[in-house]
């Protein structure tokens, strides 16, 4: 409406200054009956105001659309009326939409298109390592050793590859099930036993065996690595322990990491899981990407799981995951039956 | 012996797993020509499949489907993809179990027992025991025996794992690193505990009348040493 006003009123303006002059050009001629420039005036009026009423009766939708601000894309499809104005309007705001929805489709197909490549290509990739991997694992000597470290630190950064660009595709690629905690924290340390081993860590693991949790196994034992391969890297040389437990909080388990290694400045907490951000830590080991935590973030994210970290410069770090309640095993609901 | 079809079309890695198995006694059976699977299958009679999942023309869980209206032998994929939908996919297809790549020999050899066990029970064909020797000193793994001459003695789990890594490794230094990897399977162990392991040993040599027999070497690690053949 205000628009509407706005937009007219140099018509209104136009329009009685027009009228005024008429009636003047009438006076200064002699002609003058008040009664009838009085009438004539009023018609003019009601008939320049009705005129401005069906005007905007007509053109209602387009004011009301011009006025606030676009919501949503679906918007943009919608119809404005039968004059020749809505008609145009309708006409371009739909080819807009059009061009914009090509863009859109040849930009999700190309990244469609680059992730299928991703994937495939990391896949390729594991064909050679398994190779490698098999060659290494009679070997004994200190070469062989250097090696199978090399080895799997690409395993490592393939696993992240794959993980981000699967992250696009997590709705189709997770499974909710009860996950039994302390056989996921068992096979995340042995897969990197290595690591453990040649930073000279060790962890302790401080989780029932019968705590199960509602989670994707798959996903949270990838969050685990990450969470792992960070506190092993960042207590190196430090301290020599890591400690993985398992606790109850109100309705919550939670999984926790704790090294007691250099900790993060306060200043970076924040920011750790931010994607690329390495901060002052990252910059002393050079192989932080940046994308570990951010990950674990995201991830945790969509499995409804919470995140917190505490860190204190020089005395370690912290990271909890916050599960939902803990699901009782068969066991115990057979003896709460019972 | 039990015979084990290979389904794998990079070449590496079906070399690899054919020496390893034929190590370990199975007798292998390996496919060439990727159009002509089944008729592999059928005239080999296999007692278990490994099979890839990525392959030319067909893929794994085809064959999988063709293998199954034929055999109920035990078939386990090996695949790169290790997505949840490529696990319940092959299990839909017939499959009895799925090893990601890059994998273990021993999680490959694990679980072709177990499936063997599984599928012929006690009826299994006997696989050659494997067994270790170094100088008349003999491990036996499988029943984690250690026996010099006529004397037997029996080991712990762990004590026969570093025994086969000195054993294995002969005359050369094991590094201390190579046998904590060894040794953690589902409870890591650490240095200390290494040590009192390799006491142990050293203590169970002992009581074969061999001393000295697991040499430290400073920095690196330890190293068996046949003190025995050298006294001789």
């Amino acid at each position: 409406m205000k628009l509407f006003l706005r937009d007219q009123w140099p018509f209104a303006a136009f329009f009685l200054v027009q009228l005024i002059l008429l009636i003047m050009i009438f006076a200064l001629d002699g002609y003058w009956n008040e009664s009838l420039m009085i009438y004539v005036m009023f018609l003019s009026i009601f008939f320049a105001g009705a005129f401005l009423v069906v005007r905007y009766l007509s053109h209602r939708t387009i004011y009301q659309r011009l006025s606030k601000p676009v919501e949503s894309l679906e918007e943009l499809t919608q119809t404005y009326g039968n004059s020749p104005l809505c008609r145009a309007m309708d006409d371009i705001s739909q080819e807009q939409y059009r061009l914009y929805k090509e863009q859109l489709h040849a930009y999700e197909n190309k990244q469609r298109d680059h992730t299928t490549f991703i994937q495939q290509w990391v896949h390729q990739m594991k064909t050679p390592i398994s190779v490698i991997h098999l060659l290494l694992q009679n070997e004994d000597d200190p070469t062989a050793e250097s090696v199978r470290e090399e080895v799997d630190r690409i395993k490592r950064g393939l696993e992240t590859v794959l993980y981000i660009a699967r992250l696009d595709r997590f709705e189709q690629d997770f499974l909710i099930e009860p996950v039994t905690l302390r056989s996921l924290v068992q096979n995340v340390l042995a897969e990197n036993k290595r690591l453990f081993i040649r930073n000279q860590v060790y962890p302790e693991v401080k989780v029932d065996e019968n705590w199960r949790v509602e989670s994707d196994d798959k996903w949270l034992a990838f969050v685990l690595n990450q969470l792992l391969t960070n506190a092993v890297r960042y207590s190196a040389g430090k301290s020599n322990k890591v400690t993985i437990r398992a606790y109850e909080r109100g309705a919550h388990a939670i999984l926790e990491v704790q090294d007691y290694g250099i900790g993060i400045p306060a200043e970076d907490i924040h920011r750790v899981f931010k994607p690329y951000f390495t901060g002052e830590n990252g910059r002393k080991y050079p192989e932080s990407t940046g994308m570990g935590l951010y990950l674990v973030k995201e991830i945790c994210g969509r499995l409804h799981h919470g995140v917190e970290m505490e860190s204190e410069v020089g005395e370690g770090t912290t990271v909890r995951i916050v599960l939902s309640a803990i699901v009782p095993t068969l066991q115990e609901s057979k003896i709460a039956e019972s | 012996m039990s015979t084990i079809m290979i389904v794998e079309d990079d070449p590496k890695i079906n070399q690899l797993l054919q020496e390893q198995l034929e190590k370990y006694g199975f007798q292998t059976v390996n496919v060439e020509h990727f159009d002509r699977v089944m008729e592999v299958f059928t005239q080999s009679r296999p007692d278990l499949v490994l099979l890839d999942v990525n392959l030319p023309k067909f893929d794994g869980f085809y064959w999988c489907r063709q293998m199954r209206q034929e055999s109920n032998c035990p078939i386990l994929f090996i695949s790169a993809r290790e997505s949840k939908m490529d696990q319940v996919m092959a299990l839909e297809n017939g499959a009895d179990d799925y090893i990601t790549k890059p994998f273990d020999y021993d999680v490959v050899l694990a679980k072709i027992r177990s499936q063997l066990r599984r599928a012929y029970g006690q009826y299994a064909p006997q696989e050659g025991e494997r067994t270790v020797e170094v100088a008349g000193l003999k491990l036996f793994l499988e029943r984690m025996e250690l026996s010099m001459y006529e004397t037997k003695i029996e080991l712990s789990k762990k004590e026969a794992l570093l025994l086969e890594a000195l054993m294995n490794q002969h005359p050369r230094v094991v590094s201390r690193e190579r046998l904590l990897e060894k040794l953690w399977d589902e409870q890591f162990v650490d240095e200390n505990t290494l040590n009192v392991y390799i006491t142990r040993v050293r203590s169970k040599l002992k009581d074969l009348g061999l001393e000295g027999a697991v040499e430290t070497v400073r920095g690196s690690g330890y190293r068996l040493r046949a003190t025995w053949e050298e006294g001789q």
